[in-house]
């Protein structure tokens, strides 16, 4: 039911050459689930988040020195090593240190003919960052247009907003069927679901999610549930640990990662200024780390989750070094087990071990499931 | 009578365990895994067989671990060696609280509950610092056999502070201590110290309370037990004996459960994967 | 052939080591007085807080780090109860070494951590705000945070300066309501000058270093850019680093060298491996000296360039004949001032950085350059593997070394003198032999 964004997610770079075929606009290359695409949408490009291959390689150490995460390094090899190569465009929205050299290597390496750094602001909980953050999406519209030679309306604006609305709001109609007591979407369908609307079309994706909602809601699946699992952390796209994870006896209800539910959580509220809207909305939605303070906000909406979900225990996954997952894992773990939530921590890789990686889990799942095992 | 056995197929050596009804062991064996994992663990299986003076009939539930444990084909389950070294230490030293694993590949902390159930548990990460693997990088920088390292280290009387973790660093390390002219005990020590830091590290992630029970191939190492030791300022369960059979022991007990429980005939499965 | 040069020691050298623990100590005796104690980054904007009074102190992270990570026993203690408490282990070791300090409540100048009242901060890596988020938990006190990223100097505006602007605005009113004191615009009015002039004037120390032979090695300028790094709106280190310039100056006019047979002239990068200064003398015995980096020079010192188009101190309010009158002024002063500081730039692009290297290395006339790779601190680590290659490409020989300025666990010593073997033989360097 989900081949459609299957294919969208396994062949990526087939879609944006067939959407250039089609369109006059670029295709532009965003880091970091912040950047604000409506901008792009708006302005005829073709946003898209880019995401590593999970393969090892040996391209980038020269340019990002081995301490920082596996995930930056493993998107800067896809535009180092050509995959990239219809790409004219590239944005960076502020976020943490990693992702930033995957940007200024990119557009030190890799051709492109716009490379945009919006400066959006880490500290989101100050009143502050909203007027300064409309600033920073004014600048990043001017440079927009004057690449393109295409002006940027509110109207096209509000279109944009809009259409992105209407997907965030479908693929929350599928994440609330995850919360029945037999979901009739497996975790890894709706990572591959999040991760294939970061590539294509959002008109796409929504026709596609319009098409395929009705017939889930009667889906006869048959599968065991098993244990209902939560994943928490760092960028994670990793669909062999997720299929691993869902062979063994669990399945994953919801997540809390910018590669899942933390991408399209919120709407945009319209107030009246549109720039306003688009970018409060980027403020407003559930945090990464690098911009939860001072106050932990993102802890609060994470046992939301897991309580919304009915889940039985949780998965902290981090990438290796990545350091602002990394000031949350300790104290998350603590706040979780406060509540009654067991957890398991991994850190993760390009490629992840599945032998080492399934034994922590079967042992999780015997520790979350003990009343089975004696 | 019915007995149960357990199988750890681990990433060296495999063990064989067959209790009774009492829970005593009344067979055991060990093997080298091999590259044949599905024949080492028939074969370890069939030798506490031999041991125990019995028929394979008479076992009616065998239950596989450790990372062999899907290769176990005789097998009627399996359970993970975390779970098995939590329930086998528990039943080896009945005040078990804290399990300190130490293998090759990975060291384990496990909590558990006085009944042996797993309350919490944290394993290294990829690197291997803190495991045994750390202790073979110095036995190759030393040219030494790994079983002379526990006893040559407790002869030191001015340890070196081995100040790296990282275990690619760790032979360098050892031969620039050498070529300093310290002597081999006393780098030997500063090595076992250092993976005990490491270790006990793990082991307060899940929050230390006493018995401490060591279990793991490391075991075998008096060096190792004593490091710990100094560092928690507390003792360890060992069992020199039969500490490696621990896991073995847990997934048999695991396996009695199961036949206390049901009292259904073994039949054999062929697992997957 | 080499020269032997005349070396003697600082003249304030006594004063500089007599000042930094004069620091350490007044925080620690704060309370005995019913002063405040307040403890936020080096980057932290100081000067705000001295708002609050004459009697305010506070700690700042990541030297108080460094002198945890000097003392390797003790930062090994500290390593572990950080690990314990499940920690990652490549986290900033500045952090993990002043958060093990604070679990086992141990000052590194003696007694107890000294509690405190607050802590400020700013943003500038992934972990600066995340630090304190920690420490304010831990020891349930009020926390506020400034953020930074605005992008780099060179294109700010009025909407980036703004932001900042307002932040510290709002901080004042944050800092009456968690102390209950009334903010003297007075006093912020003196700290902004008083920052301005010391961190002008460790950029005029830096630029005497210039002359052959050096004046300072960077070794010893580490033990002298500290006291910019612990209170640099403090009066006592604005004068301080004015005798300081007078005595380098002082030195160079007689031809004081910090080495005897200085040959070859080189820039390190990154905060050193704390533990392992002895990196620095052993490059010595080949007659090199390393005459500093953008981290000595740009952390503390905040420059400018020149209409010659070298690089200088820059000119500060009161050089520039501006009087502050009021706080906004003042604040827009601070904002301006630090967020052009050198060090900074690189945090949004690697080429800015690499441009200043070069920038160093042509004014300092340097014959190399060796990067500390150190794996103990993201933020100065950004972007450090382009600099290489934007380095190497001018021809400029460069070398890099892996390490950790705080956690001595990530450095091997052996392959490290290797490496600078090897370095010094590319450079055409043999021991000297004495």
């Amino acid at each position: 039911m989900f081949d459609k964004f299957f294919d969208w997610y396994h062949n990526r770079h087939d879609y944006a050459r067939q959407w250039l075929d089609k369109n006059d606009g670029e295709v532009v290359g965003c880091f970091c689930s912040y950047v604000p695409e409506e901008l792009l949408y708006a302005n005829g490009h073709l946003p898209m988040r880019m995401l590593g291959s999970h393969e090892p390689q040996d391209v980038t150490e020269p340019h990002i020195f081995g301490m920082f995460c596996p995930f930056c390094r493993d998107v800067l090899a896809q535009g180092l090593k050509g995959r990239y190569d219809y790409m004219k465009g590239i944005v960076l929205a502020q976020s943490c240190l990693h992702l930033r050299q995957s940007f200024t290597s990119w557009r030190n390496h890799v051709p492109v003919d716009f490379a945009h750094y919006i400066y959006m602001p880490n500290k989101v909980q100050t009143e502050h960052a909203r007027p300064y953050y409309a600033g920073a999406l004014e600048k990043f519209k001017t440079a927009l247009e004057e690449w393109s030679g295409r002006d940027i309306t509110d109207e096209s604006l509000r279109d944009a907003a809009e259409l992105y609305d209407e997907n965030r709001r479908l693929m929350h109609q599928v994440y609330d069927l995850r919360k029945e007591p037999n979901p009739v979407v497996t975790g890894l369908e709706a990572i591959v679901m999040v991760a294939s609307s970061f590539m294509v079309d959002k008109k796409d994706h929504n026709a596609e999610l319009k098409r395929i909602l009705p017939q889930l809601e009667s889906r006869g699946y048959e599968r065991e549930t098993g244990a209902r699992l939560m994943i928490v952390g760092s960028e994670d796209d990793d669909t062999e640990f997720v299929k691993m994870v869902e062979s063994v006896g669990a399945t994953i209800v919801t997540d809390d990662h910018c590669t899942g539910s933390r991408y399209f959580w919120n709407t945009t509220e319209y107030t009246g200024d549109i720039m306003s809207d688009i970018g409060n909305r980027y403020i407003d939605r559930p945090a990464c780390p690098t911009k939860d303070w001072e106050e932990r906000r993102r802890f609060d909406h994470i046992l939301q989750l897991a309580k919304d979900f009915n889940v039985d225990g949780v998965i902290l996954i981090q990438q290796k070094f990545c350091d602002p997952h990394e000031c949350d894992m300790p104290p998350l773990r603590t706040f979780l087990e406060e509540h009654g939530f067991k957890s398991l921590s991994l850190e993760f890789d390009v490629t992840v071990p599945l032998g080492p990686m399934r034994v922590r889990v079967e042992a999780f799942l015997e520790m979350v499931g003990e009343e089975e095992l004696f | 009578m019915a007995y149960a056995a357990g199988v750890d197929v681990g990433s060296t050596q495999t063990k064989a365990v067959v209790i009774d009804e009492d829970r005593r062991i009344v067979g055991r064996a060990l093997v080298d895994t091999g590259a044949n994992v599905v024949a080492a663990a028939q074969h370890a299986f069939d030798d506490a067989l031999q041991d125990g003076g019995l028929d394979e009939k008479e076992v009616e539930y065998v239950i596989g671990t450790g990372y062999g444990r899907y290769r176990v084909t005789f097998g009627n389950e399996q359970v993970t060696e975390i779970s098995c070294h939590g329930r086998g230490a528990v039943q080896m030293f009945p005040n078990t609280r804290t399990v300190i694993d130490m293998g090759g590949q990975d060291t384990k902390a496990i909590k558990v509950s006085p009944q042996g159930e797993i309350v919490d548990f944290c394993m290294n990460d990829k690197c291997a610092a803190g495991t045994g693997r750390f202790l073979g990088a110095a036995a190759t920088a030393l040219e030494m056999p790994l079983s002379e390292l526990g006893p040559k280290a407790l002869e030191s009387k001015r340890p070196v502070r081995i100040s790296t973790t990282c275990t690619v660093f760790a032979e360098s390390e050892v031969l620039s201590w050498l070529g300093k002219g310290k002597k081999i005990e006393d780098i030997l020590w500063g090595v076992h110290q250092s993976i005990a830091s490491r270790s006990v590290a793990l082991l307060r992630r899940v929050g230390l309370e006493a018995e401490i029970t060591f279990t793991g191939g490391v075991t075998k190492n008096v060096g190792m037990i004593k490091a710990i030791e100094e560092r928690l300022e507390a003792k360890l369960n060992v069992n020199p004996e039969d500490g490696h059979y621990i896991g073995a022991l847990g997934a048999a007990i695991f396996a009695l459960d199961h036949i206390l429980a049901s009292r259904q005939p073994r039949k054999t499965v062929e697992t997957a994967s | 052939m080499t020269t032997a040069y005349k070396t003697e020691p600082l003249k304030t050298w006594q004063k500089a080591k007599e000042l930094r623990l004069k620091y350490y100590k007044d925080y620690q005796d704060a309370h005995k007085t019913g002063g405040i104690r307040w403890t936020g980054g080096a980057w932290a904007f100081d000067s705000i807080p001295a708002g609050l009074g004459r009697d305010v102190y506070n700690i700042t992270g990541e030297p108080y780090a460094a002198s945890v990570a000097f003392d390797r026993k003790l930062s090994m203690e500290c390593m572990e109860a950080v690990d314990a408490k499940g920690w990652a282990r490549d986290l900033c070791s500045y952090m993990r070494n002043y958060w093990g300090s604070m679990y086992l409540g141990k000052y590194a100048f003696g007694g107890e951590y000294p509690d405190p009242d607050f802590c400020f901060q700013d943003h500038i890596c992934c972990s600066h705000a995340k630090w304190y988020q920690h420490v304010a938990e831990y020891k349930k006190i009020p926390y506020f945070c400034i953020d930074v990223s605005v992008g780099p100097y060179e294109d700010l505006d009025e909407n980036r300066l703004m932001f900042v602007v307002n932040q510290m605005h709002e901080s004042i009113e944050w800092l009456e309501k968690t102390t209950g004191r009334t903010y003297s615009d007075e006093l912020l009015i003196e700290a902004v000058e008083n920052e301005q002039r010391s961190t002008s004037t460790w950029a005029e120390i830096c630029c005497l270093n210039m002359a052959r032979p050096a004046p300072l090695d960077e070794k010893t300028m580490y033990s002298l850019y500290v006291h910019g790094t612990l209170a640099k709106h403090n009066k006592e280190m604005a004068d301080f680093y004015e005798e300081l310039r007078d005595d380098v100056k002082d030195r160079v006019d007689r031809g004081i060298a910090a080495i005897p047979d200085e040959r070859c002239r080189l820039m390190s990068d990154t905060q050193p491996p704390w533990g392992f200064l002895k990196v620095f003398r052993y490059l010595e015995k080949f007659g090199a000296i390393s005459v500093g980096s953008l981290y000595t020079f740009g952390l503390i010192g905040i420059w400018e360039t020149k209409p010659d188009g070298t690089w200088g101190p820059r000119a500060t309010s009161m050089q520039r004949g501006e009087t502050i009158t009021s706080r906004d002024q003042a604040l827009r002063i601070l904002a301006d001032w630090n967020l052009s500081k050198p060090e900074w730039q690189h945090f949004y692009d690697p080429n800015l950085k690499t441009r200043m290297m070069l920038q160093i290395i042509k004014q300092w006339k340097l014959d190399g350059v060796m990067l500390h790779l150190n794996r103990g601190c993201e933020g100065l680590t950004c972007g450090i593997m382009e600099n290489r290659l934007g380095i190497s490409e001018t021809g400029v020989p460069i070398m890099t070394f892996e390490g950790n300025m705080g956690d001595e666990r990530e450095f091997d010593e052996k392959r490290v003198m290797t490496r600078i073997d090897s370095f010094m033989e590319t450079l055409g360097l043999t021991e000297l032999t004495t």
